[in-house]
C-alpha cells in the first residue's frame, strides 16, 4: 500500500478524567503538549494529498479541545471520514448535532465500565457514570452511530452481565465491544489492583461466551478476555487435531502498520499509540508518504511476520506453537522490553500452566468479531 | 451520455491508487469504496473537463498495446455509471 489509508490521531494530550487504567498517561504518548490548529490542519491537507480515507481522533478526550469543531471541518474539507474515542463525558447536544450534519462521522465511542455511578467512577472519577450515558443517549438522539468499549478489570468483572444488561436493553445500543486493561501507562501502576489474573480471566471468558449466547454475538472483541477465549480454543482443538505435526507459526499478531498509522499529541509519527515510544518522523516537517514508504522500522515490523516463533526460548516444546500469533508487539515491548518477541500476556500455555480454564465454546453459534 | 462533452471528476472523491494499476474511488460522503481496473484509473484520471470520450479513446488506444475490442463500450458505460451517481458530472 502507498500510503496509509487510516491514521490514529491523539489529537490533545489532555484529559478531563484520570482514568486508573488509563493506557495514555505515564506512557511514552503522554508528551506534555498539545499542537496548535493550525499544525493539525496543515497536517490534515498532506492526508488529503495522501488520499487517506478515514482518521480516528484519541486522546486524551478529543472534545476537551476548544478547537473540536474547526478541526472536524478541516477533516471534512480534507475528504475524510473520521471516528472518534472519547469517555463521553463533555458530549453536549450541540456537538452531536454538529458532528452529525457533517455527515462523515464514522463512530463516536464512549467508554462504559460498570453498570453503575460506583463501579464505573471507581475507575473514571466521581459524575463520569451519569455524564457517560447522558452521552450516549446525546449520540443516538441526533442518531450517531455510538460504539460502546467496555474495559474488563479486576473490579468489574462480576458486574458484566449488568453492564450488558444496560447497553443492551436499557440504552438499546446495538452491541458493545471489550478488552482488558493492559499493563500500560497508568494501569501498568495500578496493575495489582486491575489487572486481571488467570483466575479473573478464566471467569471473565466463560460470562462474555454465556453472554453472547444470550445476545447473539453482539458482545465483540479483538483483543482482550474474549479475544482470546475465541482464539485460544481454536488453538487447543487444532492441537488436538493435529498433535505436534506443526509448522511452527510466526509473529502475526499485529497488522496495524500494514494499513494504518499513528501520530501522537506532540506531532511525532509512532508505529501505534500503543507503541508511541517508537519515533518516525515529525509531521509538518518529515513526509508522512517518505516515513511510510521507506522508514526501516516500518519495515522491519511488517517483516515480522516472516520470524517464527521456533526462534524463542520462550516457546521452546509448546503443543500451540503452529497455531499461535504472538500477539500484540505493544504488549511483548512492556514486558520484554522488545517487540519482535512473542507477548506472554495472550500465551496460551503460560495460562495454562497457571491453573487457566477454557470456556466452553458452541462454534456453531458464536463468531468474534 | 452526451457523447461530445467532456466530462470532470467529482473532486471530492479519493482515488487510492494502491495494488498495481488497481485503485479504489472513495466516497467520504457515504463511507462507500469501489474497485476500479486500470482502465477505469485510465479514465478516471482524464475526467478533467478537457477530454472527451474520443480523446480519452485515443489516448487508451496509443498508451496500450492490447485494446480490448469493447472498450468504447465498457468507458462509455463507466461514465455513465459515474454521472449516475453524482460522481462526475459536466461543467456548466
Ligand atoms: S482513559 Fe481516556 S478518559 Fe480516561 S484518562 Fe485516559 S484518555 Fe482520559
Ligand atoms: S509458548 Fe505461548 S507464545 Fe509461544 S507458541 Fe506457545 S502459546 Fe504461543
Amino acid at each position: 500500500m502507498r500510503t496509509p489509508r487510516q491514521v490514529d490521531i491523539d489529537v490533545t494530550n489532555r484529559c478531563n478524567l484520570r482514568c486508573k487504567f488509563c493506557y495514555h498517561f505515564e506512557s511514552a504518548g503522554d508528551v506534555g503538549r498539545d499542537l496548535s490548529t493550525a499544525e493539525w490542519l496543515q497536517f490534515f491537507e498532506e492526508l488529503n494529498r495522501l488520499h487517506v480515507m478515514s482518521v480516528t481522533l484519541a486522546g486524551g478526550e478529543p472534545f476537551f479541545r476548544s478547537d473540536f469543531k474547526e478541526l472536524i471541518t478541516g477533516l471534512v474539507n480534507n475528504r475524510m471520514r473520521y471516528g472518534i474515542l472519547s469517555n463521553g463525558t463533555l458530549i453536549t447536544e450541540e456537538t452531536a448535532a454538529f458532528l452529525k450534519q457533517t455527515g462523515r462521522c464514522n463512530f463516536v465511542q464512549v467508554s462504559i465500565d460498570g453498570s453503575k455511578p460506583d463501579i464505573h467512577d471507581y475507575i473514571r472519577g466521581s459524575g463520569s457514570f451519569e455524564k457517560a450515558v447522558r452521552g450516549i443517549e446525546i449520540c443516538k438522539k441526533h442518531r450517531l452511530t455510538v460504539d460502546i468499549r467496555v474495559t474488563l478489570h479486576k473490579k468489574n468483572i462480576h458486574d458484566v452481565e449488568n453492564i450488558a444488561e444496560l447497553l443492551i436493553e436499557r440504552l438499546g445500543i446495538h452491541g458493545f465491544s471489550t478488552n482488558a486493561a493492559s499493563y500500560m501507562g497508568l494501569c501498568a501502576i495500578n496493575s495489582d489492583a486491575l489487572s486481571l489474573d488467570t483466575a479473573d480471566r478464566s471467569v471473565v471468558m466463560q460470562k462474555l461466551v454465556d453472554l453472547n449466547k444470550k445476545y447473539d454475538n453482539r458482545i465483540t472483541a479483538t483483543a482482550g478476555p474474549l479475544a482470546d477465549a475465541h482464539m485460544w480454543n481454536r488453538m487447543e482443538k487444532a492441537r488436538r487435531i493435529n498433535g505436534e505435526n506443526t509448522k511452527p507459526g510466526s509473529l502475526t499478531g499485529c497488522g496495524c502498520v500494514i494499513e494504518k498509522i499513528a501520530i501522537r499529541a506532540d506531532g511525532v509519527i509512532v508505529p501505534c499509540n500503543m507503541l508511541s515510544h517508537i519515533e518516525l518522523g515529525r509531521i509538518n516537517q518529515d513526509s508522512l508518504e517518505y516515513v511510510w514508504q521507506h522508514h526501516p522500522m516500518l519495515e522491519k515490523m511488517r517483516t515480522r511476520s516472516g520470524i517464527s516463533l521456533a526462534e524463542f526460548e520462550f516457546c521452546r516444546g509448546c503443543e500451540y506453537i503452529g497455531t499461535c500469533t504472538g500477539n500484540c508487539p505493544a504488549l511483548a515491548y512492556t514486558t520484554f522490553g522488545e517487540i519482535d518477541h512473542p507477548s506472554p500476556d495472550a500465551c496460551l500455555r503460560r495460562f495454562l500452566q497457571d491453573g487457566g480454564v477454557l470456556p466452553v465454546i458452541d462454534e456453531s453459534r458464536q463468531t468474534m468479531e | 451520455m452526451k457523447e461530445t462533452g467532456k466530462p470532470t471528476a467529482n473532486p471530492m472523491l479519493v482515488l487510492r491508487e494502491e495494488f498495481d494499476d488497481w485503485a479504489i474511488l472513495f466516497d467520504p460522503d457515504t463511507g462507500d469504496a469501489h474497485a476500479l481496473n486500470p482502465i477505469s484509473v485510465f479514465v478516471w484520471k482524464r475526467l478533467d473537463g478537457h477530454h472527451s470520450v474520443d480523446d480519452i479513446m485515443s489516448e487508451l488506444v496509443k498508451s496500450c498495446d492490447d485494446v480490448p475490442e469493447n472498450a468504447q463500450t465498457e468507458v462509455i458505460k463507466f461514465i455513465d455509471e459515474l454521472l449516475e451517481q453524482g460522481y462526475a458530472g459536466y461543467e456548466i
